[in-house]
């Protein structure tokens, strides 16, 4: 086991490696030049140089990047003369736009991000797997007929649609402060007003991710009704409550766990469309601008480590969970 | 014969399909009683897991049409499975009846360790801690013969052999000492080397809990180290009924006849064929008028008046508790018997 | 802001000379209305700020650049020598003395100009803002490594040496490399602070309502990240601002209205919303659920329309000739648009009307028109002859005279006539990747082939667009642009676009065989003290790049701005471009 997982996480330090390496090479090759950016009207030749040193372009893309990794581990001082400061370590860069080190960017943006996407996880998995038990469990009744409906509005929905529809039916019945949705809200000092803060978003990504659970549990209950096994857990005499609670869910939704972990390793890295329409200050929004409107590289460039280093790590927690719940793929 | 444990009456289940009924079973009576063995042997679609189930109460009772009585007589009073209501029946499996399946892989939950399945089984039914139920499980398992059974307790299904797979079956099954045990095709999964262990041990179990056992298997070979009496279907119909050793003496049905030509035998290694038989078993939506099995049968000719296309036979007592469903005389069926092959 | 700065581009600056308000009314260009400020103004409660954008482009005084950004917080936050009279209409274009006692002398031909401060200005720690504050903020500018962005008249005008590439021998007050010559140009004595120039600048002190002239206390300069934190000597001060999130103003007490005759600060808290969803916003603006809200945004089209045909809201809107033009620069360089008859030609071809259609129309968008420099400026515009005056030209397009052009072509430069009417080849034209500009670029494509010309498109992410177009050999035969003047004076228009090869000038003219005699004209015009003579030599510049027509179908743009039911005292602030924000009031 310690063997495999040593095996996992270096594997998975390559891959984020090789992610970061990846940004920084399409950086370089962009067609345009970030150091035009910040002047604007007052872009001289001269201020567009000195620009390209503050944003440390200014030398060759592997120095760049030798830089970045050394500032992972001992930080990073930049500026010069009375202007100079320091990020300190882990430094991910300093955002010139926004005026702080990445870093700090992130640690403000994350919470946010993480209280979005475990809400919505826990409520469209309630929602996704209950709906498809049920429709499974009433095949071809109403029930069944309703979840396909759902089913099928949910997955042709797109976010900034149903956002959209939520929010405005949630303004029109005054059910939020248009001015103060989306203001973070410490769910350690109030906890009510952190979920009414998320609850809106919640619904909207639940809703999208459901129909999907929904789908694959009812047919994975279906199919696992119909396992040797259930029949035996039948002839024991157990009753169809605990047969299903216990021998076809355990075995219906094993296959979820993966698909369920990545997905929420997905929203770690920022769910874009929900933020930016729930004014939540997450990663999401956090990248979008950066990528959209600020070009700013180091932001881009921690927020998709980040988003790729959730889905590494997901996926490698994914395979020892599935192990646990799986004995057949248990290594030895 | 000592009274019967259960009674099956006239048991027909059929399951309607887009394309019409499907008669799966069809007018089965028979019956068995502790420690008794009760074989019921037929090609697959025969019939017998579908009656089997239906004793069980395992059909999906709105997918499955079922008529006829299964009279379990219970010191408690007698209990009809078919027509008792859901709970009840429920409550009767795995107590009074248990059963064990083909694929002791699939049948076995892939999830949970032997132990855990087998203390469920007997939590259902006895109380005490989820420890007192190991400690049953590690009791069964060394009952039912698997090695180190404390220490394999804690294992899961894929670690085990096919055989010891289906020890953990049977011990699983017999762990509420049960009246009735029905073991469907018990040894077809598994190599020939450990069918006749598992069948010793059914054997050893039914001594052991004095048990009604209904064997159920498409291999007349096994019918033979194990059955006192034997039930061979066709096409959804018991066609002859017997004690075993007339059956395999004195078969009193062409299928019959062609289901042990078909058995290698090591006392008539003179260098006759084994002799399979012709064609493929009707369709259960749209029998055939007339004897099921007359498209197959080499003997139909004999029958005068084309009956055996007309008239359904009747399972006719034709020796004493020999009964067997053919138009056929016993002198031209006798004459069968002793020139196989090339009889007629 | 950033929301802003993506829809705007370019523009920087809003401003519209006194005279030129004079103009507007007498043109009866003016089309809104503002609110009556006739009720008496109310102090307390909070004024809220909608936009979707996640931040202010730029906080720090030196760094703050566009023109509604500079009226807020020089409204709010940080006191200039001089200001904009905060009044509608036409006065609001004059200077008012605000840190300083007058608005400023002159002397040695507008080369020297000695301010003096106001006694009992105080920082918001209580400090008195000294004549070394002003002087350490002034010197911020120089730090190009710090200060980005912001206006460069300081850096260009004090009287610093500049070194081989153009830049100044002072690096700014982080570095200190060359502090000595910056503290000859610029000196304290006692509370007055002078200023030495390189050259004659008769509106200097219009160059000092930039923040970046402001006061900076030099123990409180953090360098980057004094733009999340400027130290205020205004009526208010940053409780908090988070990027993203919100930015909170509250009093600032250290603050007292006797030593400020420009500033009335009624709110409380001002509190400025980043982030909010377009719909989010359109719908706070259109329900009037947050009374107490100032549009920061525009609204989307079909919001706006709605927004101001509603009778309800015609005391919470304004829609007025804004202070930009939009134009589409012709690359005159060689193997571009190198050839007047052909530039020519694609002037006759625009299909103007289509285009202001699909932008919102002539009420909302804008009209044709006929100079670099905006009807608004007054003193420096006048029509010009010849393009939307020419006889044969049509807002929606001519191609019958086009195609004269296009003949003219073939025999005055063959190879630009063969590649723009050759359908495989054609000319190109840089536009910002949006949807509107998409959809544009198919009217335009449609105007071109009705002339027999072939377009092709290069849409450039619309964040970048400007970054992209700034290192001209990335720039095709025809940009989409935008400008407006920083004062004025076409000072801040004709030499930006027209006589400097610098990032703004989209033309590539400088081979250009007029251009030697246009860059004299206008380096002389920069320095003319005498008002009316320069504003008559812009005026003839003017004349000469629409004849040269290296820009093409500029727009003369218009815009609108929205409040809630409650906000009071809000007029349009002319030389800013937007609200007078230091009178806003929450009505009771």
């Amino acid at each position: 086991m310690l063997k495999y997982l040593v095996r996992r996480l270096s594997a998975t330090l390559l891959v984020i490696t090789l992610v970061s390496m990846s940004v920084f090479i399409i950086f370089a090759y962009l067609p345009m030049d970030p150091a035009r950016l910040t002047c604007g009207k007052a872009c001289t030749p001269p201020i567009i140089e000195a620009n390209r040193h503050r944003l440390g372009l200014d030398v060759p893309v592997q120095i760049q990047y030798g830089r970045f990794v050394k500032g992972l581990f001992v930080g990073r001082e930049y500026g010069e003369g009375a202007a100079k400061f320091e990020c300190p370590a882990p430094a991910f860069g300093y955002s010139f736009n926004k005026h702080e080190c990445v870093a700090t960017l992130i640690a403000s943006a994350f919470p946010v991000t993480f209280s979005l996407a475990i809400g919505a996880f826990i409520l469209w998995l309630l929602l996704g797997v209950s709906l498809g038990v049920l429709a499974a469990k009433r095949q071809g009744k109403w029930q069944d007929k309703a979840s396909t409906v759902f089913v099928l509005v949910g997955i042709s929905l797109p976010t900034f649609i149903s956002g959209i529809l939520i929010l405005l039916l949630a303004l029109k019945f005054n059910l939020i402060n248009p001015i103060e949705m989306g203001r973070w809200v410490s769910p350690f000092t109030n906890p009510l007003g952190w979920a009414w803060n998320f609850i809106f978003p919640w619904i909207t990504l639940a809703l999208a991710f459901a129909a999907t659970y929904t789908r694959f549990t009812r047919s994975n209950v279906i199919e696992t009704s119909s396992e040797d096994y259930i029949r035996t857990a039948r002839a024991k005499g157990l009753s169809e409550k605990v047969i299903l609670r216990k021998h076809t869910l355990r075995a219906a939704l094993a296959p979820i766990v993966t698909i369920a972990g990545l997905d929420f390793a997905g929203l770690l890295g920022g769910a874009i469309i929900t933020e930016n329409i729930f004014n939540l200050p997450g990663l999401g929004r956090l990248s979008i601008r950066a990528v959209l409107i600020d070009y700013d590289l180091p932001v881009i460039l921690t927020t998709t480590l980040l988003a790729a280093t959730f889905v590494v790590v997901m996926n490698l927690i994914v395979d020892i969970l599935y192990a646990y719940i799986d004995p057949r793929v248990r290594v030895a | 014969m000592t009274s019967p444990f259960l009674e099956v009456k006239n048991l027909t289940v059929s399951f309607p399909t887009e394309d019409g009924l499907v008669r799966a079973s069809n007018d089965i009576s028979f019956t068995v009683a502790r420690g008794e063995t009760l074989a019921v042997v037929g090609e697959s679609g025969s019939g017998k897991s579908v009656t089997s189930l239906a004793v069980m109460g395992l059909h999906n009772r709105r997918s499955a049409q079922i008529s006829g009585e299964a009279i379990l007589h219970l010191e408690s009073g007698d209990v009809d499975t078919i027509s008792a209501p859901e709970d009840v029946v429920r409550k009767l499996r795995g107590k009074s009846m248990a059963m064990i399946f083909q694929d002791p892989m699939s049948a076995l939950h892939p999830y949970y360790t032997v132990g855990d399945q087998i203390s469920e089984a007997w939590g259902l039914y006895n109380e005490g801690s989820k420890k007192d139920g190991i400690k049953r499980a590690i009791e069964m398992l060394e009952l039912v013969g698997i090695p180190e059974a404390a220490k394999r307790v804690n294992e899961f299904p894929h670690q085990f052999s096919g055989g010891m797979r289906q020890r953990v079956m049977i011990g699983m099954a017999l762990v509420n000492n049960p009246s009735l045990l029905i073991a469907d095709e018990p040894t077809t999964a598994l190599d020939v080397t450990v069918q006749s262990q598992i069948l010793q041990l059914l054997r050893d179990m039914q001594k052991e809990f004095n048990m009604a056992v209904i064997l159920i298997t498409h291999d007349l070979g096994v019918v033979a180290e194990v059955a006192d009496r034997v039930c061979v279907m066709y096409a959804g119909k018991i066609v002859e009924q017997a004690q075993i050793d007339d059956i395999y003496y004195v078969p009193d049905h062409p299928y019959t006849i062609g289901l042990l030509n078909s058995i290698p035998r090591v006392d008539q290694l003179d260098g006759r064929r084994l002799l399979a038989i012709p064609g493929q078993p009707p369709s259960l939506i749209s029998l055939p008028t007339g004897c099921a099995f007359r498209a197959r049968c080499s003997l139909s000719h004999l029958v005068p008046n084309n009956l055996c296309a007309t008239k359904v036979p009747d399972l006719d007592e034709k020796l004493t508790g020999h009964f067997s469903r053919c138009h056929l005389t016993e002198a031209q069926l006798s004459k069968a018997r002793t020139a196989p092959g090339d009889a007629l | 802001m950033s929301g802003t700065k993506m829809a705007r581009g370019h523009f920087r600056r809003r401003l519209v000379a006194s005279t030129a308000a004079t103009a507007l009314i007498a043109a009866g260009v003016l089309v809104g209305t503002a609110s009556g400020a006739s009720a008496k103004p109310v102090s307390g409660g909070t004024l809220y700020f909608i936009t979707n954008a996640q931040q202010f482009d730029n906080v720090d005084p030196a760094r703050v650049y566009t023109g509604r950004d500079i009226a807020f917080f020089n409204s709010y936050l940080y006191r200039n020598l001089v200001s904009y009279k905060p009044v509608k209409g036409a006065a609001g274009s004059s200077l008012v003395a605000d840190l300083a006692t007058n608005t400023g002398v002159p002397s040695n031909s507008a080369k020297v100009w000695k301010f003096t401060l106001r006694p009992g200005v105080a920082w918001e720690d209580g400090k008195a803002v000294t004549c070394a504050d002003v002087k350490y903020g002034v010197s911020r500018p120089f730090a190009a490594d710090v200060i980005t962005n912001g206006p460069q008249y300081l850096v260009d005008a004090l009287a610093i040496p500049k070194l081989a590439d153009g830049s100044s021998a002072y690096k700014g007050p982080y570095k200190k490399t060359g502090q000595e010559l910056f503290d000859k140009a610029v000196t304290c004595t006692g509370t007055t602070v002078t200023f030495k120039l390189n050259r004659s600048f008769a509106d200097f002190n219009y160059a000092l309502t930039y923040p970046a002239g402001a006061p900076v206390p030099a123990a409180k300069d953090k360098g980057d990240k004094y733009d999340l934190r400027p130290f205020s000597d205004g009526p208010y001060k940053i409780a908090a601002y988070k990027i993203g999130d919100e930015m909170h103003l509250v009093r600032n007490t250290k603050w007292s209205q006797k030593s400020d005759t420009v500033r009335t600060p009624y709110p409380d808290d001002i509190v400025v919303r980043f982030g909010l969803d377009e719909n989010v916003r359109d719908q706070i603006m259109l329900d009037d659920s947050i009374p107490n809200t100032v549009n920061l945004d525009g609204l989307q089209p079909a919001n706006l329309r709605t927004f101001f045909a509603d009778p309800k809201r015609e005391s919470q809107r304004l829609n007025v000739i804004d202070p930009y033009i939009r134009y589409q620069a012709a690359n005159v360089s060689a193997g571009h648009l190198d050839c007047l008859d052909v530039r020519k030609a694609i002037f006759f071809a625009w299909n103007t009307q289509a285009l202001i259609d699909l932008a919102g129309g002539t009420v909302f968008y804008g009209v044709p028109g006929d100079s670099p420099v905006k009807s608004v400026l007054g003193l420096d515009y006048a029509p010009t002859k010849g393009n939307i005056h020419d006889p044969a030209y049509k807002i929606a397009g001519n191609p019958d005279e086009a195609k004269k052009y296009l003949a003219a072509a073939k025999t005055s430069c063959p190879a630009t006539y063969a590649r723009v009417t050759d359908p495989t080849k054609g000319f190109t034209e840089d536009l910002p990747k949006t949807a509107s500009q998409q959809k544009a670029s198919v009217l335009i494509q449609a105007a071109m082939k009705a002339a027999g010309m072939t377009v092709n498109f290069n849409f450039i992410p619309s964040g970048v667009y400007y970054a992209t177009l700034g290192d001209t050999t990335k720039q095709n035969d025809l940009s989409r642009a935008g400008w407006a003047a920083d004062w004025a004076n076409a000072s801040t228009v004709i030499p930006p676009l027209f006589s400097t090869p610098s990032s703004n000038n989209y033309t590539q003219n400088t081979n250009d065989p007029a251009f030697a005699a246009f860059k004299a004209k206008s380096d002389a015009a920069n320095a003319m003290t005498d008002r009316k003579a320069q504003a008559k030599a812009w005026q003839e510049l003017s004349q000469y790049a629409m004849d040269q027509y290296w820009i093409l179908n500029p727009i003369f743009g218009k815009g609108q701005e929205e409040w809630g039911s409650q906000v009071g005292g809000v007029y349009f602030w002319d030389p800013q471009g937007t609200f007078g924000f230091g009178q806003l009031y929450v009505k009771g």
